[in-house]
Formats: structure tokens, C-alpha cells, sequence
């Protein structure tokens, strides 16, 4: 009985009280004040977690960016892209663990769409710093694992990732490797087609019309036709988009923050049948004398609170809108919802397997001549099955809930670059003014701002 | 109070020892065509960089462009590394790559080396500086640069077949030499390397 007592022991002692998602809040409130010095010293916080590892170097990866320091950022990111390629053997011992503890034990290599966006920000990175070649290279790793989840999981929901396909076609686009382009545009509408689907993000605009161009330029009249009938768009049109001698701002607006995993928990004692679904608190109710008792501790979803509709780019006389180019908050949601059916079964069975001890500390404790001995024991185990038992609510936090992004045509110089946010009934929520931003002839330059609500 | 093994803790524990077995085999890679070599990640690395970079040097020059050249010019050719594009799918450090290369080339000792075109802003502010400042014996006067005959330039590829936990890695890299004087392609190289990496399913 002892070795189970100690077992348990062991085991809640390494569980803390609150939940990955729970310490969140220091952090989100240093963003939104836009202190990313202070928010990085309690990112720092967790840098000798043993499982939290890959969370802590994308957080710390994010951050970076949002401080504007894209190469230190790229190291963070690169470290957590080596982490996860590390997780992508299951751990025995952390496994078994999980079965005895909870979910929450097993190192946390990433989601797939997390390890996509990886790649993505590694990419938006490098365009910032204006290393086209190394956001290439990102650019082909998107590819590689994006085949890796499509053949693992067939199934799934995210096996395409229609923002990292569009940015490939960018990023192939200013390279002039023009067929490479057209493949990744092409993955792009095909992606953008299930988004609509699946998370309701419409056909973006700026796809629409490089798609137009791009078969265009390359005379592949039948693909032409079919896009320009099917997006209304005729071919008139299509030649004034191509501007002579001009560059191009990209804006990207990461917009919000991703949604934030909760813990919902579902009581049960037996040998009654009856569950109780309550908060936290309730748990506490245990008395000495009672039948066992488990419970079973589930993850799920809330959104955050956002009240940013758009962007508005306006540069020395000419404006646009940003676009919605992928939901991060849907893409989350229908992530945990594929996972559910698997982590409600390891649940259950964890929970069974708690009984199972409960039970035979019980029966160790009978034979036992003290019996305070004996019910301190079983009080032990009652409180360390239900202590134990935690949802697991780690996922990356320091995501957009969404990115969208805006294209401008401007002719080679120096600009400032204004940006206006806004919110519902088309209020300005904050403007913020970019200055020194150079256009060059022929190229692209990539602009990014995250914004997270006060 | 000791210990009693049931039925399910003895299942899990076999269970348990078995995995751990198992989980010996770590990442593997094997590399499919030069020997003794030890790698690590399976990623592009300084022994390929050496490898391929003296391979190519040696092979261009024992190509006829450079008896050809020596004959008619009756002098060594002068040489220039321009950019290797990395076309890859790894941040392959080109640097250290061009550097290997530029050793290969002059410690052949059959070609002269020019520097490049960042070298060369820099040596020549460093000639506008002795311009003003060194002594009239030691000052070494302008438009004396020994211009490139060859320019050498190149990529590197690579093509990933995946499947499962094995991964085929193939790097291919092209050089080629490019006559400075009429852009003749004097020489076209190319070293493919291939690698079979094993991801393994399962740590301790």
C-alpha cells in the first residue's frame, strides 16, 4: 500500500495546482500593454520546464516578433522546430505516467496546425528581415510537414494550410520562379475551398486576382478562363493589376489572440451512478466515509475577447482593407474537437484504473489494525485521485485568433505607413503610423502588427 | 507492508520493460554512399560541405577548359566564387560552403584567386586610406585590380521523399564556371548526395 501511497504522492506533487492556461494572464496583460520586455521576463519563467519546453520557445519566438526582433525571434522558433522534431518519438515513461496521472505529463510537441505555423512565422520572419531565401526555405519545410500530417492523419480537417501555401506562392512569385508559384497558388485556392467549409473564411481577394495574373503571364488560357468566370473578374481587369516599375507593401495583421483552453470537470462517485458536473471548487466535498470517488477533467475552448474587425493601410493617398487569410480560433477549435473522442477514452480509462487503486487501498487498509491508519490512507487516495486528474490546457497561446493580411502597389521610396484598426460599426479602435518603410522596384516588403486587446 | 504485484500492475510493468526495450533504437541515419562519415540529425552538415567542395575543385580542374586557358593565355587562370544559391529545403550556411571551396581552389595552387565583390569594397577603402595616410614606398596606387577570367557560381538542391518515420534525402549541387570574357560555360559540375534518415517511434 505504501509504494501506491508514495506513487500517487509523487505523482501530485508534480501536477501543480493551477493549469498551464490558468498562469496566462501576467503575460496577456503585458501584451496588451505592449510591454514585450515584461512579458518575455515571465516567459522566461518557464524555461526549465521539463514538458513545456516547445511552448516556452514559441512563446518566446512570438514575443520576439511582436518586439520586432526577427532574428532572435527565428532562433527561438528554430529551437522549438528541433523540440518538436525531438517529441516526434513517444515517450514510454511519460505515457505510462499519463495513464496513472493525467494528460498533462506527456511533453508537449505542438498541434499539427501549431507546427505549421511554426514555418509560417519563421517565413514572415525572414521576409521582414528581407531574407527571401531563407523564407524559401521555410517555405519547402511548410510542404514536408504538411505532407507528414496529410499522410498520418488523411482525415483530418487541417491537412492543408492555405495561408503558408499562399505566402509560399508570394515568396516563389518575387524569386520569379513563376511555375513554383502557380503550384502554390493553386494548393492555396484548393485550401481556401475546405477553409470556406470548415471555418467559414471566404476566397481572399489577393488570391483571386494572382491567380488571374499568374495564368495570364504563363498562358494557361483554359485555367484563366475558368478562375475569371468563376470569381466574376474579366481579363481586362486583370492586365491594369500588373503595375511597371512599381513595389509592393504586404501588411500582415495578427490580429487577437488564439483561443485559450479551459478545464471542465465531470464528477463521479460509486457505487451511486449519479455524475455531478461542477467547477473546481466543488471537489473539495469529500467526506471520510465515502464511496469512491473520481472524476474526469476535459478540456475545451473560449475564445478570447477581441473588438478588431480589420485593418485599414492607408500610404500617402491610397488605402486598403486587410482580409481575413486564415482563423487560427476555428482552426483550434475543430483541432480539439477531432482530438476529444481520443483524450474523453484516456480519461475514462485513467479514471477506472484510479478506482482500481482506490479500491485495493481500501482492502490493504482492512487488513490493517489501526484503523485511522487505514482511513487516512483511503482519505489519501480519494483526495490524490481527484487532485491528479487535470485537463490538459496547453496550446500556444501567443497566437493570433486570426491573420489577415493586405497587398498596396506603390511606386519605389520611403513611405509612412498608417494603420487604423477597426472595430464594430466601422469604429477606429487604435491607428498606429509606421515611418521609414521602403518600397523597392520590383520587390515585396513585408510589414507586421500584432494586436492584442487592452 | 510490502509491495504486492497484481495481476494488472504485472501487465503494465511488462509492458513498460518491453517499450524500453524497444525505445533503444534512436534516430538512425544511414548514409548511402561515402563511407565513415558520422552524422548526426541527417541535416546538411560540414562534412558535406568539404566533401562536396573538394570534390568539385578537384574535378574542375582536371577538365580540359584549364589546359585550353593555360595554353593560349600562358598564365593561371583567375577565379571567382560568386553566389551558391541555397535552394534547399534546410538553412544551409552557403558561407562556410564558399569558404571550403575557395580553400580547395587556392591550395591547388593552379589557379589565382580573386576576392569577392564585398572583399573588395572593403580592401579598396582600405586603398583610399593608404591614399592619404601611408608612406609614398609603401602606397599601393588604384586600378591595379586583377580582374576575374572565371566567375564560379552554383546551387544547391534538394528533394525530400518521406514516408512514414523514413525520410530519403537527396542534395544535389550544381556549379558551374562562366567565362568572364564571352559567358562561355567552361564547366558544369554536379555532386548528388543522398541520405536515408529513420525517425525513431519511441524515446524513454
Amino acid at each position: 500500500m505504501l509504494c501506491r501511497v508514495a506513487l500517487l504522492l509523487a505523482a501530485s506533487a508534480l501536477t501543480g495546482c493551477a493549469t498551464y492556461s490558468d498562469s496566462f494572464g501576467v503575460i496577456e496583460r503585458s501584451l496588451a500593454k505592449r510591454e514585450y520586455d515584461t512579458a518575455l521576463i515571465e516567459i522566461e519563467k518557464q524555461s526549465e520546464s521539463k514538458n513545456g519546453r516547445v511552448l516556452y520557445l514559441l512563446d518566446k519566438g512570438m514575443v520576439l516578433r511582436m518586439k520586432r526582433d526577427f532574428s532572435a525571434s527565428n532562433q527561438a522558433l528554430e529551437a522549438a522546430k528541433v523540440e518538436m522534431e525531438r517529441l516526434y518519438a513517444a515517450s514510454v515513461s511519460e505515457n505510462a505516467l499519463s495513464f496513472v496521472v493525467n494528460d498533462a505529463t506527456v511533453s508537449y510537441a505542438g498541434d499539427d496546425y501549431e507546427q505549421v505555423l511554426v514555418h509560417l512565422y519563421m517565413a514572415l520572419n525572414y521576409l521582414e528581415l528581407g531574407q527571401l531565401n531563407d523564407a524559401r526555405v521555410e517555405a519547402l519545410q511548410v510542404d514536408i510537414k504538411l505532407r507528414e500530417i496529410g499522410e498520418n492523419i488523411p482525415d483530418s480537417k487541417f491537412t492543408e494550410d492555405a495561408l503558408s501555401r499562399y505566402l509560399t506562392g508570394l515568396i516563389y512569385e518575387e524569386l520569379g520562379e513563376w511555375s513554383d508559384a502557380m503550384i502554390a497558388y493553386r494548393k492555396a485556392y484548393e485550401a481556401y475551398q475546405k477553409y470556406q467549409a470548415n471555418y467559414g473564411v471566404a476566397m481572399p481577394d489577393v488570391l483571386k486576382h494572382d491567380l488571374l495574373r499568374l495564368t495570364k503571364k504563363l498562358g494557361i488560357k483554359e485555367e484563366f478562363g475558368r478562375y475569371s468566370k468563376e470569381f466574376g473578374i474579366d481579363s481586362d481587369e486583370v492586365g491594369a493589376m500588373l503595375p511597371e516599375g512599381q513595389g509592393e507593401l504586404v501588411f500582415v495583421l495578427n490580429n487577437g489572440l488564439a483561443p485559450i483552453k479551459r478545464e471542465k470537470i465531470i464528477g463521479a462517485s460509486g457505487p451511486s451512478t449519479s455524475i455531478v458536473v461542477g467547477t473546481t471548487d466543488k471537489r473539495k466535498r469529500v467526506r471520510p466515509a465515502a464511496p469512491v470517488l473520481v472524476n474526469i477533467a476535459l478540456p475545451y475552448y473560449e475564445s478570447r475577447h477581441n473588438n478588431v474587425l480589420k485593418a485599414r493601410i492607408s500610404v500617402s493617398g491610397l488605402q486598403t482593407d486587410t482580409q481575413m487569410m486564415e482563423n487560427v480560433d476555428a482552426i483550434a477549435r475543430a483541432s480539439l474537437d477531432a482530438r476529444m473522442p481520443a483524450i474523453t477514452a484516456r480519461s475514462i480509462a485513467r479514471a477506472v484504473s484510479k478506482v482500481a487503486i482506490q479500491e485495493s487501498v481500501d482492502r490493504a487498509g482492512n487488513k490493517n489494525d489501526d484503523p485511522a491508519v487505514a482511513l487516512v490512507g483511503s482519505l489519501f487516495m480519494r483526495v490524490a485521485a481527484i487532485a491528479t486528474e487535470r485537463a490538459d490546457t496547453r496550446s500556444w497561446l501567443t497566437l493570433p485568433a486570426n491573420i489577415q493580411l493586405a497587398r498596396l502597389s506603390l511606386p519605389p521610396g520611403d513611405y509612412t505607413i498608417k494603420v487604423e484598426l477597426f472595430g464594430q460599426g466601422d469604429k477606429i479602435t487604435a491607428t498606429r503610423e509606421y515611418n521609414d518603410i521602403v518600397i523597392r522596384e520590383k520587390h515585396k516588403t513585408y510589414l507586421s502588427q500584432h494586436w492584442v486587446l487592452n | 507492508m510490502r509491495c504486492k504485484l497484481t495481476e494488472n500492475m504485472r501487465t503494465v510493468l511488462m509492458a513498460l520493460t518491453m517499450s524500453l526495450v524497444m525505445a533503444g533504437c534512436s534516430t538512425s541515419v544511414t548514409r548511402m554512399d561515402a563511407g565513415e562519415v558520422k552524422d548526426l540529425s541527417g541535416a546538411w552538415n560540414d562534412t558535406d560541405s568539404q566533401q562536396v567542395s573538394e570534390e568539385m575543385i578537384r574535378d574542375v580542374l582536371d577538365r580540359p577548359w584549364f589546359g585550353e586557358f593555360s595554353r593560349e593565355q600562358k598564365r593561371q587562370p583567375a577565379v571567382i566564387v560568386g553566389e551558391v544559391v541555397n535552394l534547399s529545403h534546410e538553412h544551409i550556411n552557403v558561407n562556410t560552403f564558399v569558404a571550403d571551396m575557395e580553400r580547395a581552389l587556392i591550395n591547388s595552387g593552379k589557379v589565382q584567386f580573386v576576392a569577392s565583390s564585398t572583399e573588395r569594397l572593403e580592401i579598396r577603402d582600405e586603398r583610399k586610406d593608404q591614399d592619404l595616410h601611408s608612406s609614398e614606398a609603401t602606397r599601393k596606387p588604384m586600378g591595379q585590380e586583377k580582374g576575374a577570367d572565371f566567375m564560379l557560381k552554383g546551387t544547391i538542391n534538394t528533394i525530400i521523399d518521406a514516408s512514414g518515420k523514413t525520410q530519403l534525402r537527396f542534395y544535389q549541387v550544381d556549379l558551374t564556371l562562366i567565362s568572364m570574357a564571352d559567358n562561355r560555360k567552361v564547366w558544369v559540375g554536379q555532386k548528388k548526395i543522398k541520405k536515408l534518415v529513420e525517425r525513431s517511434n519511441l524515446r524513454f
